[in-house]
């Protein structure tokens, strides 16, 4: 029996990444017993209809409170949304909490789910929610936003290119970038907490415009004229400090 | 086309929000024009620090499996979406069911009578005439009852309106190749309350791992499964696949880093050393031979990264 083909065989528990940036280590196509291409290979048009397609059903199956279905739906977007809440919080308990609680909205939310938006965009106006709430609560009480603790408490340094502590190959340029990275970290806080999402969500997740709108609620060009403060205020802030 | 649009207009382009004629447009016109196009490289340069100086670190695979085993835990006890549909949750109730052992023996075997519904009236009076049991079907037994969907009471005379579900048991026999019979191994490795049968399931699913939908309930044995027999049937199956399938990959990895049994881990370990060049499993690696509470895993950890050349 071929393990993969196009049409017919429903293929509801796909895992194809909702975010934009394909984390972990490199894809190598799967090695088919024909040689056949791999399914991820494809035209594009053609796989996205078909998760499109399985992502439905597999919403309505969560829907019927088939926590199975959900977990895969979780799956899809899960790498995506730590990324998001680790790097707008720098704290990896924050992220964590964030998302447990995104996910646990969500899976209690998912039945009033209208199908009016796709679920791409539910699920990232949920996790922006919360990073919202945080951004609001949040005082300046870190003095170095380039240091960020792990979940036992210990701080590490959050612009570390080399994670295992060796010292790259050139340590000045090691400590200049860290201090960039710094006065980055403060200009961001500067910003409102909108500001800084709409920030986030463009440079650092790829999300078009048009989405970031949709996901906020608002206008798409709301969303522009809040990216465009944003990025006055960093250049401006960044051009200050030099 | 002049500099003031450009100007306004240029963070759109260097984010690649411009439509396309105004972004060729905007790169004519900073190719002739020097202040802009100096402008342009400044907005570049902006965009080049934030990235380098501040990247979006992804995070890391112990973080990620921390996070999902806790929202997994969380789950079990969350209330789900109130949209409960009359269609049945066939796994839910053959947990609620208070089945006879004997049924509890019927493996895979379960079949489902959805929408088989009978009602018939029960008189209130204890004592029932041995002709209105005659008229009505004789119960069944408890074995055969799926759930109680409702009990109306009427309130003008003493009887109650019960409907029911009934379980239908069936049998098919068969070869792995058989479609039917792969639905029901499938169905049965995931959702059936015997450890038994959910293992017998894995260890025969485990002869096919090359099917997708097999793998993936590989995978997901391995990951939720409370029997850690099943978890390392799953396991062996998967083993041949991790090279080549980074979903596989995750998932060992996932086990390595977060099973509470320390045979899966050592396991794992055995099956991760052929992909010990994969940036994430060293950094697990890295992380188990320094911080792992079990010094077997330590010094196994320590051993696989002794053997891997240093990539700089």
């Amino acid at each position: 029996m071929p393990a993969d083909s196009v049409a017919g065989a429903p293929q509801p528990l796909s895992l194809k990444w909702g975010g934009l940036a394909k984390p972990g280590p490199p894809e190598r196509p799967v090695a088919f017993w024909d040689g056949r291409t791999p399914p991820s290979r494809r035209g594009d048009m053609v796989s996205q209809s078909l998760s499109r397609a399985d992502d439905s059903a597999l919403i309505r199956e969560a829907q019927r409170g088939n926590r199975v279905a959900f977990e895969e739906l979780v799956r899809q977007y899960d790498r995506a949304v730590l990324r998001l809440a680790l790097h707008l919080t720098g704290s990896e308990q924050d992220a964590q909490d964030i998302y447990q609680e995104a996910f646990l909205k969500a899976y209690r939310n998912v039945g009033n789910f209208r199908f009016e938006c796709s679920f791409y965009t539910w699920m990232y106006r949920i996790v922006t929610n919360l990073c919202l709430d945080h951004l609001r609560k949040r005082t300046v009480r870190k003095e170095d936003p380039g240091v960020a603790t792990d979940s036992e408490g210990n701080q590490y340094d959050v612009l570390d290119q080399t994670p295992d502590g060796r010292p790259g190959a050139d340590p000045e340029r090691d400590l200049m970038r860290r201090e960039l990275g710094r006065r980055i970290g403060h200009a961001l806080e500067r910003l409102t907490p909108r500001e800084r999402m709409v920030f986030e969500l463009k440079h650092y997740h790829g999300l078009k415009l048009r989405t970031i709108g949709e996901v906020l609620k608002t206008t798409e060009e709301t969303a522009k004229n809040t990216l465009f403060r944003a990025t006055q205020k960093l250049r401006g802030s960044l051009a200050d400090m030099r | 086309m002049n500099c003031d649009w450009v100007k306004q207009n240029i963070t759109l382009y260097i984010y690649d929000e411009l439509p396309d004629d105004a972004r060729h447009e905007l790169e004519q016109h900073t190719e002739r024009c020097t202040g802009c196009e100096a402008e342009l490289k400044s907005a570049r340069e902006f965009r080049g620090q934030m990235t380098a100086a501040f990247p979006a670190a992804e995070p890391t695979p112990n973080l990620l499996a921390a996070s999902r085993m806790r929202l997994s835990e969380a789950l079990e006890s969350a209330e789900p979406s109130h949209r409960w549909s009359w269609v049945p949750d066939v796994a839910g109730w053959a947990h609620q069911v208070r089945l006879a052992p004997a049924l509890a023996m019927v493996l895979l075997m379960i079949g489902f009578a959805g929408g088989v519904v009978a009602s018939y009236k029960l008189s209130g009076s204890r004592a029932a005439t041995m002709a209105e049991t005659a008229k009505n079907p004789p119960p069944l037994s408890q074995a055969s009852i799926a759930g109680i969907k409702s009990i109306i009471p009427d309130p003008s005379s003493r009887k109650v309106e019960i409907q029911y579900d009934t379980v239908q048991p069936e049998k098919v026999e068969g070869t792995i190749d058989d479609p039917r019979i792969q639905q029901l191994l499938l169905f049965a490795a995931r959702s059936n309350y015997n450890a038994g049968v959910r293992m017998d399931s894995v260890d025969l699913l485990a002869q096919r791992p090359e099917e997708r939908q097999v793998r993936d309930a590989l995978i997901f044995a391995l990951r939720y499964d409370t029997n850690p027999g099943v978890r390392l049937k799953a396991l062996d199956g998967l083993g041949p696949y991790v090279q080549n399938d980074t979903s596989v990959r995750n998932a060992v990895l996932e086990a390595l880093l977060n099973d509470s049994n320390p045979g899966m881990r050592s396991e794992a370990i055995m099956l991760l050393k052929s992909v010990k060049a994969d940036a994430a499993v060293r950094q697990a690696f890295e992380q188990l031979s320094k911080q792992d509470k079990n010094k077997f895993i330590r010094s196994e950890s320590q051993r696989v990264l002794a053997t891997i050349p240093e990539i700089d």
